[in-house]
């Protein structure tokens, strides 16, 4: 069987965010509760005090105790992900079974959470919502969240990364064009920084935002209202 | 001449994208728009914004990755 090259930066990233989760530890359980945080572990308490908020928003009280870390995780994960373009990795979102195990877990989550929530009967019950014939359109419904998750995530990664290929080759003729110094991409130094801020880190940052943000808002969708 | 009748195809394929432009675009205007009359509401209108954006770019992604498809699986 042939290996995917995007297995390699899968591993490089998981082990990257493992070694960085076990350093995070580590500054966590040394840091004084009383005394003013500073440096990393500031920015992880903000990050994690954005992410509580924004869950706690969305959904109740019961849900968000469990929910928080793991969209915690797939945010951080996302995020690196889509940034390790920028380290001349091919970035592991752009391999489509990474974006469609993520997407599978979110409607995993959904209906477990559905499931939890509803009770048995309730959750057997909104299978035929509003009548019993719709038991296909509901069906077709869990469907489309998971391709729709999934492939947004893959295009727009994807895109990037093959824009940016085509761009360092277009790049690379023009500069053969420069006497001397031309067989090095030396326009594509001067025009290439630009274009990775905005596919890799902008792009990268938005669509983990964009995620994590649908994954709350279809589970808070499917849980029952409450007062 | 398959293969230029395939590049055509694609690049009609990813006209589809412009029409989701126009409408993204709307969603933004919109949302800047009811942002400016309710200032306190800033926080569930942006919200509600990036998912409807988000959704709305389905469209386009579907276009792109038929072009992908056309380029890459049958041209190759």
């Amino acid at each position: 069987m042939e290996i995917q090259s995007a297995v390699y930066s899968i591993i490089i990233v998981t082990l990257f965010m493992a070694l960085l989760l076990v350093y995070i530890n580590r500054k966590l359980v040394k840091f004084d509760p009383l005394s003013r945080p500073t440096g990393i572990v500031l920015l992880v308490i903000m990050y994690a005090q954005m992410i509580d908020n924004m869950v706690r928003s969305k959904t109740n009280e019961k849900v968000a105790k469990y929910l928080t870390p793991y969209i915690m995780t797939v945010a951080a994960y996302i995020f690196l992900a889509n940034i390790s373009g920028l380290f001349s990795l091919e970035p592991p979102t752009s391999n489509y079974s990474v974006t469609l195990a993520l997407g599978a877990i979110t409607c995993i989550l959904i209906e477990v959470f559905s499931f939890i929530c509803r009770g048995p009967k309730g959750y057997l019950k909104s299978w035929f919502e509003p009548f019993a014939p719709f038991v296909v359109m509901n069906l077709m419904s869990k469907f489309s969240t998971l391709l729709s998750l999934s492939l947004r995530l893959f295009g727009n990664i994807i895109s990037g990364s093959i824009l940016m290929t085509v761009i360092y080759s277009m790049l690379g003729n023009i500069s053969k064009s420069i006497p001397f110094i031309g067989e090095f991409n030396i326009v594509g130094v001067a025009v290439a920084p630009v274009l990775h801020f905005y596919f890799d880190l902008f792009s990268g940052v938005m669509q983990a935002f964009i995620f994590i943000t649908l994954t709350v808002s279809f589970i808070g969708k499917e849980l029952p209202e409450e007062k | 001449m398959e293969k230029a009748l395939m590049a055509f195809a694609a690049a009609l394929c990813v006209c589809g994208g412009c029409v989701t432009g126009i409408m993204e675009g709307k969603v933004a205007v919109q949302a800047v728009e009811s942002i400016g009359k309710n200032p306190d509401a800033a926080d569930k209108i942006q919200s509600m914004a990036i998912i409807g954006a988000a959704i709305s770019e389905t469209c386009a992604i579907y276009c792109l990755l038929v072009a992908f498809l056309i380029i890459f699986v049958l041209g190759a």
